[in-house]
């Protein structure tokens, strides 16, 4: 489904990404983990269309999406959530769902996707008149996942849905994604809590300081000695 | 190598010379009333750059040079007051401004085109100042005023004689240019061009960037002033149009950046561009025709920005830049080839 | 009485002044420009309606819709030959180039109408309320722009396209990733602030004769009122029209009208400096 080929990627000159590639099938849930600065986000921003590579490939669907730009990638049934959800603060939460379903492919669904969207989250139903902006950390997350799962993305991208939130609450976050992956989406996720995510993960790679350093599945992760001991704590 | 070096560096000097002699060639007094403007535009223009070439783009600079040309006058015409006296009134007053101005704008982050915006409003409201004094100083509003006329009277800062204020713009020019040289050559140099890259950086080494900043602002503000007298005690004549208000501002501004902004020869290119285009306009069409000239130089800014951000003479001279750099580094490196233990 | 002629006067004159500095304020939050030959546009959309009903003899109206669409039209032509291109490009160049622009659109019209004031004879009824006098051209004025407004916040909240441009203006990047194409939603911006420049041109046409000089003080009334009301904050811009339009009523009946307008821009340096977000403000922007 996805398919990056030898990705490098930076700002102004300062090399983020180093010869990437990762690979992940329909309907699976890939998680790519690594410290901060590792270049995990930068690697989604690619992705979506808002950093353009410097060298590299990528493909979609068996499309080639790379230096695509943002809006166009979306169409093709990619959605990201960014950090800390970047809601349009001034906007109520339908309104940003609204936003969400705005490319053409999904406008004509929007009745079905709200549908969709307030079955999964039941609470937004009821909050959908409040301005974005006055809601809680977790609130904006939710909705923003909402908000990405409205453009109805085949891939859908997580850029550290637990980052500044109470363990509580990620914990919630967790249970809304594997709702999401039970239902049949391909999830990319990109985290620093390591065994929430491993747990939902059917494959998981290890980004350091750009390069790629572990590739595998759950299992494999999970008994790598030093993983282990540098990521596991134990 | 050396000889070129010593050309370049010659050439100013030869420029002088032939400025100074030229008036004893061509003594036509039409030609010199044209040098003359290109001298006081060139001059205000170049003043206006101490500060543009670091980014801190005023827009306020018509204001500056509107207060050093009606406060001569005023103090001439209603209190007798030499326009020499004036003149550091004038310019002492513009400084001032500045420094208010300058010291809140810097000290609260107003930068950018933040900063271009709060000069933008002091033009405006420097232009109503004088509109509404039009009775109580006599400032004849927006139909302007006069200066009372005493033939030639050196005390007075009036000459009947164009070529003593020939020379005295030309005067005026060469300190400008001289003021750009040493501030180039200067730590405030440094100091603001860090500041121009990053304002956090500057600041973490301990450079008083508010302080460098004001104290830019004031020079450039105090020296446009003096600019104002020098046009006004050769014009006679002021009007808010053409002597202060964001018009001039935008003038001084545009100027700078045909010229290119960035380096010491620029700005007096720019003016001595549009002073010739303005004239060309005037002579070849007729004085209704200006606003033609007018068309032509706002189109020019417009092409220029969008493709030569750095200005004619800017990016000219970057281009012979790169040229020379690039034949250094050739030399550097046959050099290299020749003693690599050196 | 004077003063509460003038109040009243003033508001109604706000209507048509929010208009004017909604446009301003748009392109402000959604493009993060500042239009600075915003106002030379009102100024030539009052030549255009000067030149199709005087000497062309078209009905005031449909002069009025015609410069309107004109406006609109010239506004595309500014999006792409001046503001698209310098997009990327620091604001300042932005800002000079639309001065620029100014200095085009300004000496165009003394080029072509001369220095002379043209004004289309419009006569309307003063109408008195009590000892209240109201000039009917304000109270057209303020209808027209309270329907306009009005129109707009329902296009900015209820449309598909209106939501996107406010979403654009709260979070570009983010509006990409939704699938908003920023570059359609900053020209349909454009045609907005266009129309809007026209729509204000026509309320102006029975309040001045129009003159070159005319439109950089639209421009700084425009702009004076975006910073009162905070820029790119549309109702502060919204509240600001109101204030600024009773000031200046107030004080040219009282003091003589540089006055007036002097407290007001002084007021408006002290609120750059000290107040970058507007007096009416809540949240900065950078």
């Amino acid at each position: 489904m996805l398919r990056v080929e030898g990705l490098c990627s930076g700002y102004g000159g300062f090399e983020v990404l180093q010869n990437i590639s990762l690979e992940m099938g329909a309907g699976e849930t890939v998680a790519v983990l690594g410290p901060n600065g590792a270049g995990k986000s930068t690697l989604l921003k690619v992705i979506s269309g808002l950093l353009k590579p410097a060298s590299g490939k990528i493909y979609f669907e068996g499309r080639r999406i790379d230096g695509k730009p943002s809006h166009e990638i979306v169409e093709m049934g990619i959605s990201l959530v960014p950090e800390g959800g970047r809601l349009f603060p001034e906007l109520t939460v339908y309104n940003n769902l609204l936003v969400g379903a705005y490319n053409k492919r999904t406008r004509r669904h929007f009745k079905e996707s709200l549908e969709e969207v307030f079955s999964l989250f039941p609470i937004i139903k009821e909050r959908q008149n409040q301005i974005a902006g006055l809601m809680s950390g977790g609130e904006r997350q939710m909705v923003a996942i909402a908000r990405a799962l409205m453009s109805r993305p085949r891939l859908l991208m997580l850029d550290e849905p637990s980052s500044g939130l109470a363990p509580k609450i990620v914990a919630s976050i967790f249970e809304f994604v594997k709702k999401i992956k039970e239902r049949g989406y391909s999830v990319l996720m990109v985290e620093q809590t390591v065994k929430k995510a491993v747990g939902l993960a059917d494959h998981v790679y290890l980004l350091e300081s750009g390069r790629m350093v572990f590739s595998g599945d759950q299992t494999s992760f999970l008994n790598n000695p030093k993983i282990k001991s540098s990521y596991l704590g134990i | 190598m050396k000889f070129m070096e010593n050309f370049r560096k010659g050439i100013p000097l030869l420029i002088l010379v032939l400025l100074v002699i030229c008036p004893f060639v061509f003594s036509s007094p039409y030609l010199l009333h044209i040098f003359i403007l290109i001298f006081i535009w060139s001059y205000v223009t170049t003043v206006w750059s101490y500060m543009g070439r670091f980014g801190i783009i005023s827009l306020g600079h018509g204001a500056f040079f509107g207060i050093g040309v009606y406060t001569t006058a005023i103090l001439f015409n209603l209190y007798n007051i030499s326009p020499w006296l004036g003149m550091l009134a004038g310019g002492l007053a513009a400084a001032a401004i500045a420094v208010v101005l300058g010291y809140s704008c810097f000290k609260f982050g107003v930068i950018g085109h933040y900063f271009a915006i709060a000069t933008l409003v002091l033009a405006e409201i420097i232009t109503l100042v004088i509109i509404a004094l039009r009775d109580t100083l006599e400032t004849g509003g927006k139909l302007g005023l006069t200066v009372r006329s005493l033939g030639t009277s050196p005390l007075f800062f009036q000459f009947e004689n164009q070529l003593i204020f020939y020379y005295i713009t030309l005067a005026l020019l060469g300190l400008a240019l001289l003021i750009w040289k040493k501030i180039d050559d200067s730590k405030v140099q440094r100091a603001l061009k860090a500041v121009g890259e990053d304002e956090e950086a500057a600041l973490s080494l301990g450079i008083d960037v508010v302080k460098y900043k004001t104290t830019m602002f004031a020079i450039s503000a105090f020296m446009t002033a003096l600019g104002g007298t020098a046009y006004i005690q050769f014009t006679m004549f002021a009007d808010p149009t053409t002597c202060t208000g964001v018009g001039l501002s935008l003038g001084i501004v545009f100027k700078a950046i045909i010229g290119g902004m960035f380096t010491l020869w620029g700005p007096t290119i720019g003016s001595a561009l549009i002073v010739v285009l303005e004239e060309y306009t005037r002579l070849a069409l007729g004085s209704a025709f200006v606003s033609y000239s007018q068309i032509i130089y706002g189109l020019l800014i417009i092409i220029l920005i969008r493709f030569l951000p750095g200005g004619l003479h800017g990016t000219l001279s970057d281009l012979f830049r790169q040229k020379r750099e690039r034949e250094v580094q050739v030399l550097l490196s046959g050099r290299q080839l020749a003693d690599p233990h050196e | 009485m004077l003063i509460l002629n003038a109040v009243i006067n003033g508001l109604l004159f706000g209507g048509v002044l929010a208009l004017m500095a909604f446009g301003m304020n748009l392109m402000f939050g959604v493009v993060q420009i500042v239009h600075l030959a915003y106002g030379q546009f009102i100024m030539v959309g009052l030549y255009l309606v000067y030149l199709l009903t005087v000497l062309y003899h078209v009905p005031l109206l449909l002069s009025c819709a015609l410069a309107t669409i004109a406006i609109a039209l010239l506004s595309v032509l500014c999006y792409y030959s001046v503001v698209k291109p310098l997009l990327k490009a620091p604001p300042i160049n932005q800002l000079l180039a639309l001065a620029g622009l100014w200095i085009v659109l300004e000496n165009a019209c003394l080029a072509f109408f001369g220095a002379t004031y043209k004004g289309v004879q419009v006569v309307l009824p003063v109408l008195h309320v009590g000892e209240v006098y109201i000039a009917a051209s304000n109270l057209i004025g303020f209808g027209v722009g309270l329907i306009t407004l009005g129109l707009l916040y329902l296009f900015l909240n209820k449309t598909y396209t209106g939501v996107a441009i406010r979403a654009v203006a709260q979070d570009a990047e983010v509006s990409g990733i939704m699938g908003i194409n920023s570059r359609t939603i900053y020209l349909i911006t454009f045609v907005v602030g266009g129309a809007l420049a026209g729509i204000t041109a026509a309320c102006f046409v029975p309040v001045y004769a129009v003159h070159p000089h005319f439109g950089s003080a639209f421009t700084l009334l425009a702009f004076i009122i975006v910073i009162l009301g905070g820029m790119g904050n549309l109702i502060g811009g919204f509240i600001g029209a109101f204030i600024i339009g009773v000031v200046t009523s107030v004080s040219s009946t009282l003091l003589n009208p540089e006055i007036g307008q002097i407290i007001a821009l002084l007021i408006c340096l002290l609120i750059i400096i000290l107040r970058p977000q507007g007096l009416l403000g809540v949240r900065a922007r950078t």
